[in-house]
């Protein structure tokens, strides 16, 4: 130490913080390969990517987001580098539309035979050439047990002047306005702006008793009693219930809405190979399985069900039992101009 | 130095003060001229579909910016960064006159210990100010073992706790001009002032008080106009209560897909902020001329 200057000391105390992702430069040859995967947060097996990266030597760069509005709007900024994504069944007439996602090539993929016939040639991909189905959930209410007198039933209980300041609801358009479209009893395949604007009222209506519009951070505010009841997805709600076991999730009675995520190829990404690779990897069935048994939500892994906890599989806000499934619906796909219409009126609700 | 910069820059050879400048001439065009030579482009454009840009002109973005149902987010924003800035005044003030009047040899350590939250990452101070306000929170179960409440109190995504945030970010950049301003007051003066039979209360308010004014004003525009912009305080420590301009603008370009909107309210923004600030540059130049 002696013989290092005061003016060496202090430039390698600037560079001590550096070194270590320098030296992870320098480890990580051109050779190493990569997939840049960009998922949903809370969405993936404990071992899965590890397990993935043993198999394969290939490192999996896992970034998570919590609003696929921001997804998108980084997706379409470009340059980010991300081979692989999720997308929501309605998101991906957008991503087709502005040439944001690639077509998977044909026979690539080993495994694609375990996905249930039941969510292929789906409306947003009637050709099963954009998406691979990765999971599936609903979105309902979850609420801590303890808290309430008694357990929520409908959506109007989000609008429930006793639980003022409890109420936590999905910042995200698509969730909160068909829900309030399906509350007035007016269909979500609306283009009409005075039924827009109906919609809007209600939520306006219901903001006083808003603690925050918020798609992940409800779910820590959910397990600490900071909130009591939220609109939230079935999984989130489920995982969380690990923790705190007095959440518990209900389809409410005027029913709600469905939807699958899916895997989609990054348009001209540079790993296309090693991407293809892991969603044969993602779609094995003991994958799948050990994927949904740890998220809680639906897999539409067909092979993957013989595999799956049985307590999942018997646990109806999962699974739900027939006469609720009857009245859950996938979410209409927008075109362009209707779905301005949707961010407005959203934008509007927060607004005032 | 500056002397030495005077003298390079007028003096004879212009190659080298152009090339002294380079540096800061590439900075400013990279990081401040073409940004907000795109931002401005993109507000007077159409947006297109699903959030694509369509390159004809327009002015519906900033008509559609001064629509009537904007101003009460601009009247809250108005208030929450004007009482943040206040606060700021009131509780940085002390604290820059102690560690230039009082502090002595600790000074150093104080000014470090002041600086240490500004160089914490945000979203870590945010998520402790989450642990410490929230109803099962720290603060809540103090004040329920000490009696004071017996039911746990809102204190979290409620006005107080955004103003809280705010004050707690943005009191550096208050506390640093101040402090450099009284730093500068020559010790003689309040000497003189003694000298000439002025009391404590006196000195205080006629001599520190003006000369610190330069100080207050800048302390002041460096905590107005980032609390004017700021979202991430009222989007993790607030709720729908207290959805700010910046919360409006960061949900046009990540949410709505709208950007030429977006940029129109930022292009807005920032004009009035620039134009507040000219203002007051000019009011300043003329009292020096009136002096």
């Amino acid at each position: 130490m002696s013989d290092l200057s005061r003016r060496d000391f202090l430039r390698l105390a600037v560079l001590a913080p550096v070194l270590p992702a320098l030296l992870a430069a320098c480890k990580k040859g051109p050779q190493e390969r990569v997939v840049n995967f960009f998922n949903w947060s809370t969405y993936i097996g404990k071992d899965t990517l590890s397990g993935f990266s043993a198999e394969s030597s290939i490192h999996v760069n896992y970034d998570v987001f919590a609003d696929e509005e921001e997804m998108f709007a980084k997706l379409r900024s470009g340059a980010l580098g991300y081979d692989l994504i999720v997308g929501t069944d309605y998101m991906i007439p957008r991503l087709t539309a502005l040439r944001l996602i690639d077509a998977f090539p044909e026979g690539a993929l080993k495994n694609i035979g375990n996905i249930d016939p039941k969510f292929r040639g789906m409306p947003c991909d009637p050709d099963n050439a954009f998406t691979v189905p990765y999971l599936w959930g609903t979105t309902g209410i979850g609420y801590n047990k303890s808290k309430l007198s008694k357990a929520p039933s409908s959506w109007w209980d989000l609008w429930d002047e006793k639980y003022k300041g409890k109420i936590s609801m999905l910042d995200n358009s698509r969730d909160c306005i068909s829900t309030a479209l399906l509350m007035s009893g007016l269909p979500e395949t609306t283009s009409d702006e005075r039924t827009f604007a109906k919609a809007k009222e209600l939520l306006i209506r219901q903001r006083p008793l808003v603690k925050q519009y918020a798609s992940a951070t409800y779910i820590d505010s959910l397990i600490s009693g900071e909130i009591v009841l939220a609109m939230a997805w079935s999984g989130d709600v489920l995982q969380a219930s690990r923790e705190n076991p007095q959440l518990d999730y209900v389809i409410p009675k005027e029913g709600s809405y469905m939807w699958v995520d899916n895997l989609c190829l990054v348009r001209g990404s540079a790993h296309r190979e090693d991407a293809l690779r892991l969603v044969d990897f993602l779609l094995r069935p003991e994958n799948a399985a050990d994927i949904a048994n740890t998220v809680r939500y639906g897999s539409p892994n067909l092979a993957a069900r013989a595999k799956l906890d049985k307590a999942l599989l018997k646990d109806p806000r999962v699974f739900p039992s027939a006469e609720i499934a009857g009245r859950l619906k996938f979410h209409t796909l927008l075109d362009a101009e209707v779905s301005a219409l949707w961010s407005e009126t959203w934008s509007d609700v927060k607004v005032l | 130095m500056s002397q030495a910069l005077s003298w390079l820059i007028r003096g004879r050879s212009s190659k080298a003060s152009h090339l002294l400048l380079a540096p800061a001439t590439f900075w400013l065009a990279v990081f401040l001229v073409l940004p907000v030579a795109s931002l401005l482009i993109l507000s007077v454009a159409q947006k297109g579909p699903y959030g694509t840009f369509l390159w004809s002109f327009t002015w519906a973005n900033f008509a559609r910016a001064l629509d009537a149902k904007y101003l009460p987010v601009l009247l809250r924003t108005l208030g929450y960064a004007g009482t943040s800035t206040l606060l700021c005044l009131l509780l940085g003030y002390p604290l820059a006159y102690y560690l230039s009047f009082f502090a002595g040899k600790k000074r150093d350590l104080l000014i470090i210990l002041l600086m240490i939250p500004f160089w914490t990452s945000c979203l870590v101070a945010i998520y402790s100010w989450i642990i410490i306000l929230g109803r099962e929170g720290l603060l809540n179960s103090l004040l329920l073992r000490l009696g004071i409440v017996s039911t746990p109190v809102a204190i979290l995504n409620t006005p107080f706790s955004v103003i809280l945030g705010m004050v707690y970010f943005y009191v550096p950049f208050m506390v640093l001009p101040l402090y450099g301003s009284l730093e500068k007051i020559p010790r003689t003066y309040i000497e003189a002032s003694y000298d000439l039979g002025a009391g404590k209360a006196a000195t205080f308010l006629k001599v520190t008080v003006p000369l610190s004014l330069p100080g207050v004003f800048a302390g002041c525009i460096l905590t107005f106009i980032p609390c004017m912009g700021d979202f991430l305080t009222a989007d993790f420590l607030g709720g729908p209560r207290t959805y700010l301009v910046g919360n409006l603008i960061q949900n046009q370009f990540l949410m709505a897909q709208d950007w030429p909107f977006g940029s129109a309210l930022t292009s807005l923004l920032l004009l009035s902020l620039v134009s507040g600030l000219y203002f007051y540059q000019r009011l300043e130049a003329r009292e020096l001329e009136m002096e």
